[in-house]
């Protein structure tokens, strides 16, 4: 009797063990950590960044998470606040690589942090996807970084060609930027850029992040009553608030925020003075092409971040999709193993395309996602698509 | 000619918010003999408060003006709010101590970060302008909602200066900064005046956040950028000194204008650091010393 008990027992253990294992295996989590703003004027980037990379966390792990090698696996965003500078992002690469333990970067945001990140991640064998614009932190010496959207190199050329092609007349800009690593090669290229389309750079300033009074700037960009004035990787709130200051003094001209990604955030600090402005990070959710997928998502966000989506933030929802398909394609979930089948891969992108990685010819290897670039305008107080070009 | 006018109007007009900020610091300082680095964050409080409400207050039927009027109200509560748990519950106990003071002063700041940016959120906030339109003064640009900032600073500043002149309070005040223990011989309560210096300095720095919140970036980090303009002021003016504030004050905003437009925007901050070096080498209590 006693060893039938112990039998039952036994046997009862053995169960609830497996039980327990297969409840284990079920919840394997891997931990995809995020450097990006969460307060200042680039917050809204970093929440909408956050809110995008646990969404696509949630859609996965709905539809049966990542299988590898018999095992499934989902994601977990963990969003740590970089402030937008270098000194914060090298403390939240050391928060999330030392403490946290990540091998993933599912998204980080920033030159100037991403660089403090990328350095540190690197040698730790971790591998990195930014939305970060510093062409320095692409090529041959970074094979565990990944872009995961269009870059300077990617947008500028084309924005900035139909620009001037759109106003022949408009010959000369005065350009601004932050006075950081973001601001610094985004003005490089810009300059460029500018000047081979034609157009002469009458001025390129800095500014420091976290300004607050923008009517010197403005009345000094009015000063050289340039045709056009092109913000840059001014963030939105910051531009809103420099065209309002020139609207003041009567400049009107062309308005270009190159990095510019949606119409609510100038228009917070902006009002009026945001109508007109370009941009080339915009992303519209009006149109006849937006998917039921991509407006239920964006309505969601609109709800809890208060703006629209943008493609800064959309980034951070396919790097996960990026990702799932290189584990299930690498049949591993080692950090060196998914880097060496990422420029393989394709997967369903936030646009509604299958996508994949390119960039050898500019970069040296692929390393960046084949993405379109969406030319924005706003346009009565709302953000319009006015030309779709494909780089 | 008409530019120097633009800017000598732009220098005014940021100059008169240093003025509000910078004024806070420098009778805290006066009577309390501490650093404030929460100033900023009373001040983010009362321009996220008045952010905050206003469109819903708007959205609900009532006038712009009126709205803004309830929305400061609430705002100008609130900072008074937060400045009054600050003082009973942390500088109260670490008054006359410059260290042990600015050691609280940095651990409510780290606190008062994270409880604003989940309170508020880190996004930008948009108040839409309460006074539109502009005018022009001897041709000078200026918007109506600046003016009107302009001028409330001006009486602000002005009531300030005849307080501390001209009345019980102001008298009393003033004798706590130049030797709090014989205003204490002579029957002046030095703990309740030191609570009503931090009070009208939390009062002065929620009448700027309620005033700038309809002109610039609403965030809770906006402290930050004035907290650190009103103390190269108060340095430059002499801390603890009501005039000095005001000079430091507009000379910061001239060199931040006048820098901004002749040089680059970044070269004319690193200018006003400049000038407080060339400052603290030549007069190190401020030009107009310690009031």
């Amino acid at each position: 009797m006693m060893i039938k008990t112990r039998l039952k027992t036994g046997t009862a253990i053995v169960a609830l063990t497996g039980i327990l294992a297969t409840a284990a295996q079920a919840e394997e989590i891997i931990k995809l950590g995020l450097s990006v703003p969460l307060s200042g004027a680039a917050a809204v980037w970093g929440k909408g960044a956050e809110f995008l990379c646990e969404t696509a966390a949630e859609e996965i792990r709905e539809s049966g998470g990542v299988s590898v090698d018999g095992e499934t696996y989902n994601f977990e965003c963990l969003p740590y606040d970089n402030k937008y500078n270098a000194a914060e992002g090298t403390k939240v690469a050391q928060a999330l690589l030392n403490r946290e333990g990540v091998k993933f970067i599912g998204g980080s945001l920033g030159t100037a942090p991403v660089q403090a990140l990328q350095s540190l991640a690197e040698r730790q064998g971790v591998l990195v996807f930014t939305v970060a614009w510093g062409a320095s932190l692409k090529g041959m010496d970074h094979p565990m970084t990944f872009t995961q959207m269009n870059t300077p190199g990617e947008i500028l050329p084309l924005l900035i060609g139909y620009i001037a092609d759109k106003y022949p007349e408009a010959k000369s800009v005065a350009m601004l930027n932050p006075n950081d690593a973001t601001g610094q090669e985004t003005e490089a290229l810009g300059g460029k850029v500018w000047q081979e389309n034609g157009v002469k750079v009458a001025s390129s300033d800095f500014y420091e992040r976290g300004t607050t009074e923008f009517q010197p700037i403005a009345a000094r960009l009015a000063s050289l009553n340039p045709a056009i004035i092109d913000l840059g990787a001014t963030p939105p709130a910051d531009a809103g608030a420099i065209f309002k200051e020139l609207d003041v003094i009567g400049w009107s001209g062309v308005k270009v925020v190159e990095v510019g990604t949606g119409a609510d955030g100038l228009k917070a600090t902006g009002g009026g003075a945001a109508e007109g402005v370009y941009m080339g990070a915009g992303v519209t959710f009006d149109g006849d092409n937006v998917t039921d997928h991509q407006k239920a998502i964006n309505d969601r966000a609109k709800a809890e971040i208060g703006e629209s989506l943008n493609a800064v933030q959309i980034g951070f929802y396919d790097s996960l999709y990026a990702l799932k398909a290189a584990m299930e394609m690498a049949g591993s979930v080692d950090p060196k193993a998914v880097a060496e089948v990422l420029p393989e891969v394709t997967f369903q992108s936030f646009y509604g395309q299958e996508v994949g990685f390119y960039g050898e010819e500019l970069y040296g290897r692929n390393q960046q996602m084949r993405l379109p670039i969406i030319v924005t305008q706003v346009t009565d107080g709302v953000l319009v698509e006015v030309a779709r070009l494909t780089p | 000619m008409q530019t120097l006018i633009q800017l000598g109007a732009t220098a005014l007009q940021i100059g008169a918010v240093y003025i509000l900020f910078s004024l806070g610091l420098t009778l805290i300082f006066g009577v309390m003999r501490i650093v404030n680095f929460v100033h900023g964050h009373i001040f983010a409080v009362a321009a996220l408060t008045v952010a905050y409400f206003l469109p819903s207050l708007v959205e609900g039927g009532l006038s712009a003006p009126i709205a803004y009027i309830l929305a400061s109200l609430a705002g100008i509560v609130a900072a008074l709010g937060l400045g009054a748990l600050i003082y009973l519950f942390g500088f109260r106990y670490f008054q006359r101590d410059l260290v042990g003071s600015f050691i609280l002063s940095i651990g409510l700041v780290l606190l008062l970060d994270g409880v604003l940016l989940h309170v508020f959120g880190g996004a930008v906030r948009g108040v839409p302008e309460i006074f539109p339109g502009r005018v022009s003064i001897a041709g000078a640009q200026i918007t109506v909602q600046r003016l009107f900032l302009c001028a409330v600073a001006l009486v602000m500043a002005a009531t300030l200066y005849w307080t501390l002149s001209h009345t019980k309070l102001g008298k009393a005040l003033r004798a706590v900064s130049y030797d709090h223990e014989a205003a204490m011989m002579v029957g002046v309560p030095y703990s309740r005046i030191a609570f009503l210096g931090f009070m009208i300095a939390s009062l002065l720095a929620a009448v700027a956040g309620v005033l700038l919140a309809p002109v610039t970036i609403v965030s809770p980090v906006i402290g930050t950028d004035y907290l650190i303009k009103g103390f190269i002021a108060v340095i430059i003016g002499g801390l603890g000194s009501v005039p000095g504030a005001i000079l430091g004050s507009l000379f910061v905003a001239s060199i931040e204008t006048f820098g901004s437009y002749y040089l680059d925007s970044s070269y004319a901050t690193l200018a006003i650091f400049g000038m407080v070096i060339i400052v603290l080498l030549f007069w190190p209590k401020g030009v107009l010393g310690r009031g």
